[in-house]
């Protein structure tokens, strides 16, 4: 402490001390909190087709489209140690071969100081629904569901599922048509 | 140019030291108090942060350089003993034995 930089080291230390102390509290004090939020999801069209797929087993699988709504506010989830929230839409279902098949459909990042409130009308999916066989094809459960990952200044990096999933059928015939 | 920055007195007496560490590690704490607090209520860490890098420039200013209130009790010295002439010789090493003994 006699010279200036031995001064500023000691206090340069502190400081850095004292700053990850208060990024642990902000950790603590957001790692207890429920961050699920209602979720209306809507399915307004869903169209099944037989086509190859040239990258799983070389043969005709079943392709999925689905037009959706989807409405959430996703005000509540926000606090001072949330940057973004990366969300999701996954379409979960069962097959014969398969007893869990998960696909993400859609995707979205929110970033803080966005627009919070979702609400989104006729959305195509941003990814193939394909399945890896012909599972597709008249499932009579398969079950889309809105999940995020909250990605925080410090600490875990939670992922939650939204409540308000919804399951519906598919139906039992393909869609045929002359080009693709 | 090394002689100019030695002509830079940094110097600060033992309370003086004592005074800076305890101004610097108060003012850090009170402006983290505050910045959390703040930050908390309007649901910005950033603004923790910065309150943070406030009270860091803050002390800096106040305990980096040695201001006149860290030089008030400066060490009292023996003053310098006129040398005697003769005897100048010996003395310093019966004081070096004095000094091993101890």
């Amino acid at each position: 402490m006699n010279t200036v930089l031995s001064r500023a080291n000691s206090l340069f230390a502190f400081s850095l001390s004292v700053m990850a102390a208060l990024t642990f509290g902000c950790f603590i004090t957001t790692a207890f909190k429920d961050r699920r939020v209602p979720v209306d999801i809507h399915v307004s069209k869903v169209m099944l087709k037989n086509v190859d797929d040239f990258t799983g087993p070389r043969e005709r699988s079943d392709l999925g489209f689905i037009t959706f709504d989807l409405s959430a506010d996703l005000q509540p989830i926000f606090d001072w140690n949330v940057k973004q929230l990366f969300l999701y839409l996954s379409a979960e279902y069962a097959t014969k071969i398969n007893s869990l098949n998960q696909v993400v459909l859609w995707d979205k990042i929110v970033l803080r100081g966005e627009n919070t409130k979702l609400n989104l009308r006729d959305m195509k999916s941003k990814y193939f629904f394909f399945d890896d066989g012909n599972g597709l094809r008249a499932n009579k459960n398969i079950t889309l569901t809105l999940s995020w990952n909250v990605v925080p200044n410090a600490g875990i990096l939670p992922l939650v599922a939204g409540s308000g999933h919804i399951s519906l059928p598919f139906p039992e015939a393909y869609e045929t048509t002359k080009s693709y | 140019m090394l002689s100019i920055f030695k002509s830079i007195p940094t110097h600060m007496d033992y309370k003086g030291q004592k005074l800076a560490e305890q101004i610097f590690q108060g003012i850090i704490l009170i402006s983290a108090v505050i910045g959390f607090v703040y930050g908390l209520i309007i649901e910005q860490f950033g603004w923790t942060v910065y309150i943070v890098l406030a009270g860091f420039a803050v002390s800096c200013v106040l305990t980096l350089p040695p201001w006149p209130m860290y030089r008030k009790n400066p060490l009292s010295w023996q003053p310098a003993l006129p040398e005697i002439s003769g005897e100048s010789s010996q003395k310093p090493q019966e004081s070096l034995k004095k000094k091993k003994h101890k």
